[in-house]
């Protein structure tokens, strides 16, 4: 089995460009985690971990087009790869292979 | 949207110009949809602090600007090492005079900082360093001084609070057992000399926090007659085994043997005390009484405080003391007691202080003194400034050779900064290449410094600090000698400078010669100290002293004789090259053993205060063996019939105010004396103290037999003497030295001194010179063509010399006339140590201003010269 690098928080933020599909940008992406996990992140943090998931080739980018919103700056979409797609599915699968094998009271005991 | 929803734009200029510009855009649109939120959930002011908080966060390795992206520096840092490279080979002589120049001064530097730095970090290795003080008596204007009666520590421990651990310590050469010894293993037959014993408390183990190899520190002194010698001892005598519990003999003395009570580690060389042998204290009394009476002075005391212990309050409450000292005194005098009263208090010395001390404190350890520093850290500063400007004039002086270069990157279009960036790359390899030959210079005059200077230092090569320090150091030096040159020869105009009429104004001239100025102004002065130090220790070596100390023989030990000693010294006087032969415990050489003695004019005890005189028992030969001569009265005749007779010198009368000193009867201690003669004033102290008042008294034995010699075949008699002696004493091997050595020897620290003026003399002249050198060889190549006309025209070589050489005379003239001044008045400083000083004399200036002008001329003509051969046509051709 190959190693696989990627943290927990990468882990979640794949998962979430995956989610938000079109409308996965760095503002979205924070929010849903506050919103959804309820875990406080800074957006500086999210773009750091996009930044690397982008370097390891899990997710690609592009720009979008210009809002009035944002004082005309652009927003950078994310998207995630093939290779992304992939370890999320390995994890998945190794995660379940593991909770398959869980005894029915292992907390209990 | 209205503008106060924006953040302030100032947070956005920086976030631009901080984070990389293909990522701003985003951040900045991510940001501001928070701001927005930020802005109505929580208020402008907290968005705002909120907007610049998420802004730095920003701010991380992957998002952050790269620097020094717009500058070449990078790419083309191998270029510019490698025309560095170039331009120190084509000019090979410049370079060497550069680099050698440059790493002279940094070795000099070094050396200067390694004994500085080993000058004022002694007695740093305790762990309780900050809570060990000594203390130290002060008479009011008048005096500091370390020892203190028997009972003072007692008195100390059980009326002070504050006090942790207190304990005395007897270091004077010559009380009882301390000083020097004969030394025998109770189961030896050879009794071996030794120095270095002192007498202790128990404590004193635990206060000074000294390792212990055998035994502890709590036990190794508690039994009395109990000693403790140094791991070095121990090796020698009791090799590979644990001596605890041997016993051992000083000078024969069987009947009162002492007994190991420990080892300890050697002291570390940057302690103040440095003693092989720690006889105890401990239930010990030197004669009946002594313990508890304030008569006498020879205690230490050392101390250990409680944690959170004011030392200065202490020292002030311990005033408190003066009372028993004077409680003493008001027995024999009471004027004496009231000026202790009101003069006498005490202070608390940091050990770490006690071999640099601020005030002069009289005691017997070996000290440093903070003139000399400062004087060495003038010295070393000096020195590697000088190399600076040295570097700086060097650099620009050579400028023209450059200057075509400069020309032609302008044109190609060079920067101002790529220059700075190029010039200050050469500095650097210059400046590391210096620095690795000045490490090399430095280690390999280590060993001649550390014997000139009586350490032992080296190089911190494995600290972790010393190869970053000395990048730190190669990095600061760069820019500093490297920033002038560098705007210098980037400033060219490239048209100018290609056409070949480089013009490179007077001003330059002026600030060059100003420095050449100073420097050799800091040359003569150095120059002069050493010239005076060597004339003053000439001074001292040969003032007449007031006694005969060449061809005197001394021998020591000969106590253990006993009174065999007598006839021993019969002996050795009946050998036909000895003249004459004394036995005494005193001799005139600092350093030895002494003994001060309060005496009154007879039943003026409770009037006068007493004069402190020396007082020493000597035989009846031992003033005209050491050629002393009686101003007045006579010499002791025969023991039995002077047993109460003194011989004063020539100061204690003038204290005692005696007129007519023979006849006058003297109280002291016990006893009353009778002066029967008057010696002439002799030196028995350095010549930096005065003559003190010295009495002699009648004794028939001492620690040393003083033998005046006749023979030149000093070889010859020498075995003779120890012939005798092994019959005397066939298991302790002779020990002498002659008295004009142990003279010397008390003027070592002088001689030192000297040696290391003069080591720094030399190199402040060489390194004037470099500068010198780099002068004329500017002013040279500036007036080549004029040169060249002028000898067109017929002007002589001499004629030629003259016109480059005057204006360098000219400037040694006014460093001579900045010099004098400043030498004279701090060799006044130096020398005002001395009660007995060489008066400052015209000629030492002359000599220095006559030297000096001669190396300059030399330094000079070498350039000079150079142009002045050169054909005329060659020097015209240049355009």
């Amino acid at each position: 089995m190959r190693k696989v690098y990627i943290g927990e928080l990468e882990e979640v933020i794949l998962l979430l460009v995956a989610m938000l599909q079109e409308e996965a940008y760095g503002v979205a992406i924070t929010k849903e985690i506050q919103s959804q996990l309820s875990r406080n992140i800074s957006v500086s943090a999210v773009h750091a971990t996009l930044h690397r998931l982008e370097k390891k080739g899990y997710v690609e980018s592009f720009m979008g087009g210009a809002t009035s919103e944002r004082g005309g700056r652009r927003k950078r979409f994310f998207k995630v790869t093939p290779a992304g797609g992939a370890i999320l599915k390995e994890i998945q699968t190794a995660r379940d292979l593991l909770w398959s094998r869980l005894p029915p009271n292992a907390w209990t005991t | 949207m209205s503008n106060d929803r924006l953040p302030p734009s100032w947070i956005n200029r920086l976030l631009r110009a901080l984070c990389k510009d293909d990522l701003v855009e985003e951040i900045e649109g991510d940001l501001l949809e928070f701001y927005k939120d930020w802005n109505t959930k929580y208020g402008r002011a907290s968005a705002n602090r909120r907007y610049l908080w998420h802004s730095l966060k920003f701010l991380r390795p992957y998002s952050i600007k790269r620097m020094t992206t717009k500058t070449t520096y990078p790419t083309m840092f191998f270029y510019y090492l490698k025309v560095a490279w170039r331009s120190l080979l084509k000019h090979r002589m410049y370079a060497t005079i550069k680099v050698g120049g440059f790493a002279i001064g940094v070795a000099a530097f070094l050396l200067i900082s390694l004994f500085l730095w080993d000058e004022v970090t002694y007695d740093q290795h305790y762990e309780q360093g900050d809570r060990l003080f000594r203390v130290v008596n002060q008479l009011e204007g008048e005096d500091m001084w370390t020892s203190f009666p028997a009972p003072a520590s007692t008195v100390i421990r059980e009326n002070y609070s504050g006090i942790e651990t207190i304990a005395r310590l007897i270091p004077y050469n010559g009380w009882f057992d301390a000083g020097d010894n004969q030394f025998r293993k109770s189961n030896d037959t050879k009794s071996l000399f030794e120095t270095g014993f002192a007498y202790a408390d128990p404590e004193l183990l635990d206060i000074l926090e000294v390792p212990m190899i055998y035994g502890t520190r709590d036990a190794a002194l508690s039994q009395p007659r109990s000693i403790v010698i140094s791991r070095r001892k121990a090796e020698k005598y009791y090799p590979n085994q644990d001596p605890v519990g041997q016993q051992l003999f000083l000078n024969e003395n069987t009947e009162t043997p002492y007994v190991i009570g420990g080892v300890m580690e050697n002291f570390p060389k940057k302690s103040h005390v440095d003693f092989d042998f720690f006889i105890t204290l401990s239930q010990h009394e030197f004669w009946p009484g002594e313990q508890s009476s304030w008569c006498c002075w020879n205690y230490n005391v050392y101390l250990r405080l409680n944690d959170g212990t004011d030392p200065l309050a202490l020292g002030q409450q311990l005033k408190g003391l003066s009372e028993y000292v004077a409680e003493y005194q008001e027995r024999n005098s009471p004027s004496e007691a009231e000026i202790t009263r009101e003069k006498h208090s005490f202070v608390l010395q940091p050990l770490d202080e006690i071999h640099l001390p601020q005030d002069f404190i009289h005691d017997t350890f070996d000290h440093g003194s903070w003139p000399i520093v400062w004087l060495f850290v003038a010295i070393g500063t000096m020195v590697l400034l000088l190399a600076c400007i040295n570097f700086v004039n060097l650099s620009t002086a050579k400028a023209a050779n450059r200057a075509k270069e400069v020309g032609i990157r302008k044109v190609v279009g060079s920067g101002k900064r790529q220059f700075v960036h190029q010039f200050l790359t050469e500095s650097f390899v210059v400046c590391l290449l210096a620095v690795v030959v000045a490490l090399i210079l430095v280690a390999l005059v280590m060993p001649y410094f550390n014997s000139v200077t009586q350490k032992s230092l080296s190089l911190p090569w494995l600290s972790w600090w010393f190869l970053p320090g000395v990048l730190v150091f190669v990095a600061f030096v760069t820019v500093f000698s490297g920033l002038y040159p560098a705007f210098y020869l980037s400033r060219f105009r490239p048209i100018q400078v290609i056409r070949g009429n480089l013009s490179l104004g007077s001003k330059n001239t002026n600030f060059r010669s100003v420095m050449v100025i100073f420097q050799f102004a800091a040359s003569i002065i150095i120059i002069v100290g050493a010239l005076l130090v060597y004339q003053q220790l000439n001074f001292i070596l040969n003032k007449d002293l007031g006694f005969e100390k060449e061809r005197v023989l001394l021998i020591h030990g000969v106590n253990t004789m006993n009174e065999k000693s007598v006839l021993f010294k019969e002996e050795i006087k009946n050998l036909s090259a000895v003249t004459n032969a004394a036995l005494t415990s005193y001799i005139p050489i600092s350093g030895t053993r002494r003994d001060t003695n309060p005496f009154w004019l007879e039943g003026r005890r409770q009037v006068d205060a007493g004069v402190g005189a020396q007082f020493w028992y000597t035989d009846r030969d031992y003033l005209e063996t050491l050629g002393m001569d009686l101003v007045a009265g006579r010499e002791f005749r025969d023991m039995a019939q002077d047993s109460a007779s003194i011989i004063i010198n020539e100061e204690m009368a003038r204290q005692l105010n005696l007129d007519d000193p023979l006849g006058a009867r003297l109280d002291h201690f016990r006893r009353t004396w009778t002066v029967i003669g008057v010696v002439q004033d002799f030196h028995f102290e350095s010549m930096t103290e005065e003559i003190g008042p010295l009495a002699l008294g009648p004794g028939l034995f001492g620690d040393v037999m003083v033998v005046k010699l006749q023979s030149q075949d000093l070889r010859a008699l020498v075995d003779n003497i120890s012939e005798v002696w092994d019959n005397f004493m066939p298991n302790q091997p002779i020990r002498f030295t002659f008295m004009d050595d142990a003279f010397k020897r008390t003027y070592e620290n002088v001689g030192r001194t000297a040696a290391m003026f003069t080591a720094f003399a030399i190199l402040a002249i060489f390194i004037a010179c470099l500068g010198l050198f780099g002068l004329s060889a500017f002013l040279a190549e500036q007036r080549r063509k004029e040169i060249s006309i002028r000898k067109v025209l017929g002007a002589t070589h001499r004629n030629l010399f003259g016109l480059l050489t005057f204006n360098f005379l000219k400037m040694i003239g006014i460093a001579l006339v900045l010099a004098i001044p400043v030498a004279i008045a701090v060799m006044q400083a130096w020398l005002q140590d001395f009660e007995y000083a060489v008066p400052i004399g015209w000629e030492v200036f002359v000599i220095a201003g006559i030297g000096i002008t001669f190396i300059a001329l030399l330094t000079v003509s070498f350039e000079s010269l150079k142009v002045i051969f050169t054909n005329p046509a060659e020097g015209l051709n240049a355009e």
